[in-house]
């Protein structure tokens, strides 16, 4: 109903394509904790990395609300796909907005997959507070000598580069960081080991270290001492993603959870034929469906141009939320068989927690709502 | 060569079809529509051969009502150089028989010249699987259908069946007709940048009354009903009493 042709094309398009590819490989990837490379080759072909890249660059060149589609449908199949999907997005966003010619020769590769790209903020010090970074970058001739860690950092085992933010300005707060673009193959990087995680564990995720990393005249993205600032840029975006990303784990719950109340038998009866259980799925179904609203309301947002802060928060934190109460729900249908591995709902369940957490947790999302309510007034 | 596959929308293969109340037919408003399942593979099929440089162009035509443009669009991200639209009426619940979509698509293939007609075997509505043969008949063309593999092959198509007891291969001269199997091909995932090329695409659209063809329906639809449920089944006690059910009940022994 909110969704134009051409969305809801992408839409049918990206169903089957995980319906066939994403969803019958997710249990042995969370398993296994495998990166799904042969996956994301496909997906690079069928265009749905970089999705919002403008068509000159080589990109499909579509807005936000479809970029949330793709990542509701994506995460329906498995989280972890979506999530590299955003990823990608981030990054190409990044790119696009801020690259050098020169240096958005990459996005091809970026776009395929064949360069496996990381996003790295976080560090020991500074998580939700950003301006805690520790890692440095020095003026060294007409380059520059990286110094530092990041934690928790998504595809560092596997990356063959990072777009890093550090510190290059000492004094300067937040108006004294930049993104740096770093072969992570390159002398003085070091990877840690994989982390081994509650949910979402085909992601690779690990710390990196750099020591003494010299990084060339091009290897700065965008303007010097603005890398908060650009960050901050994409940050909306990144919201709306997960929040579309929640969403499609919560929709992958309530499906499994209606099939299977339609054909489990107790007491002689389908356990859908029992109000206890039919109010449980009424209220996934309900509050998935408010959630993808906030989704599609953020996106619809940013698509034009209009302030979209508060509507993203609401939309990460909310969808985030009800992911996690949701797939609680769907397990409860599924009953003692939903507290075993194998069953798609267990993933889920555990999948769902990191939403309420990454890309800002949702204390910040409503530390944000509360700031923008206080700040513009209480008017949608 | 020119290839020309006709396409159809129907109610998409997940949508759970259901009896609309009078009986005159299935609920097709605010209804999931989507291209025939075989109509993709035959698609699928002459965007290949046109990929291997066998094919110059690959036309698709539908007839039926305006939002058939959608599963038009389809076509034209899938791979098709050009579509066409016979707009046949406004009306969804309006179906159009095999013989007047036939001679619909006879028309269009004397506008057109192709060399070869790929078209699904069947149409997953009503399966009447027919407008194949009846479009060969009505070219005199020669045809082949229920294809599993299909080779050109110097003015010929070489059209293997899947035929009771094996694999039958037919050697047909150019022009002719061909009709897709569900084991041709699997159809392609339709990429990203190919929806958004498409949508820039223009739509041809012809009205049939400017085609001069008789599509007055021939048949009438008596009535419309859901598949009988399922009985429960009956537990016996020994194996005596199985064996008189199944021969004096079930009359298989």
């Amino acid at each position: 109903m909110f969704l134009n042709e051409t969305q809801e094309e992408v839409r049918s398009t990206t169903r089957s394509f995980v319906n066939d590819v994403v969803r019958p490989a997710a249990e042995a990837l969370d398993r296994e904790e495998r990166f799904p490379a042969e996956i994301y080759d496909e997906m690079g072909k069928l265009g749905l990395f970089g999705i919002a890249v403008p068509e000159e660059l080589g990109g499909p060149g579509f807005d936000t609300l479809t970029y949330a589609v793709v990542m509701e449908e994506l995460s329906r199949g498995y989280a972890c796909v979506a999530d590299q999907c955003g990823l990608v997005e981030l990054i190409s966003t990044l790119l696009v907005r801020h690259g050098t010619p020169e240096q958005r020769k990459m996005l091809p590769d970026v776009m395929a997959m064949k360069r496996k790209v990381a996003y790295c903020i976080t560090e020991p010090e500074a998580g939700t507070d950003v301006s805690g970074i520790r890692t440095t970058a020095v003026r060294d001739g007409d380059g520059w000598v990286l110094n530092g860690g990041k934690i928790w950092i998504h595809n560092a085992p596997v990356a063959d580069t990072g777009f890093v933010l550090a510190r290059t300005d000492k004094e300067a707060g937040n108006r004294g960081m930049s993104i740096f673009i770093v072969d992570l193959h390159a002398k003085g990087v070091e990877r840690g080991p994989k982390e081994h995680k509650m949910g979402q564990r085909a992601s690779q995720v690990g710390a990196l270290d750099f020591q003494d990393v010299r990084l060339g005249p091009d290897a700065l993205l965008g303007e010097m001492n603005r890398g908060f600032h650009m960050m901050l840029s994409v940050l909306d975006k990144g919201r709306v993603g997960i929040a579309a990303l929640a969403v499609g784990i919560a929709q992958a719950g309530l499906e499994a959870a209606v099939d299977y109340a339609g054909t489990r038998k107790q007491f002689c009866k389908h356990i859908s034929e029992f109000q206890g259980v039919q109010w449980l799925l009424a209220d996934m179904a309900k509050d998935i469906e408010a959630a993808r609203l906030l989704v599609y309301s953020a996106a619809m947002k940013i698509d034009r141009g209009l302030d979209a802060t508060r509507a993203c928060s609401m939309a990460k934190c909310f969808a985030g939320d009800i992911a996690v109460a949701r797939t609680a729900d769907a397990v409860q249908v599924f009953g003692g068989s939903g507290y075993i591995r194998g069953f798609e709902v267990e993933r889920l369940y555990r999948d769902a927690k990191i939403t309420q957490i990454y890309e800002g947790t949702n204390q910040i999302q409503r530390m944000i709502i509360a700031r923008e309510l206080l700040r513009k007034g209480a008017s949608a | 060569m020119k290839i020309l596959v006709p396409v159809k929308r129907v109610v998409d293969y997940n949508v759970r079809v259901r009896v609309r109340p009078d009986g005159s037919g299935v609920e097709l408003s605010n209804v999931k529509m989507s291209m025939n399942p075989f109509d993709e593979i035959a698609l699928e099929e002459a965007v290949r051969l046109k990929e291997k440089g066998v094919a110059t162009e690959v036309v698709v035509v539908s007839i039926g009502v305006p939002q058939v443009k959608d599963t038009l669009r389809t076509a034209l991200a899938m791979g098709a150089d050009r579509t066409i639209l016979v707009h046949a009426t406004d009306d969804v619940n309006q179906d159009i028989e095999p013989l007047a979509i036939a001679k619909i698509l006879a028309k269009i293939v004397d506008a057109e010249k192709p060399q070869l007609v790929i078209a699904g075997k069947q149409a997953i509505d009503n399966d009447m699987n027919a407008t194949g043969q009846m479009l060969a008949a009505a070219l005199g063309w020669g045809q082949g259908t229920y294809a599993s593999a299909v080779e050109i092959d110097e003015g010929a198509v070489l059209v293997t069946r899947e035929v009771d007891g094996g694999l039958q291969t037919l050697r047909l001269k150019l022009p002719a007709v061909v009709t897709t199997d569900l084991r041709l091909n699997q159809p392609r995932y339709v990429a990203l940048p190919a929806i958004m090329k498409a949508r820039k695409k223009t739509i041809e659209e012809i009205d049939l009354a400017a085609l001069g063809v008789d599509s007055a329906p021939r048949l009438t639809v008596l009535s419309t009903v859901e598949p009988a449920k399922r009985q429960a089944g009956v537990k016996v006690h020994s194996v005596d009493e199985l064996i008189s059910k199944l021969k004096n009940e079930a009359g298989v022994l």
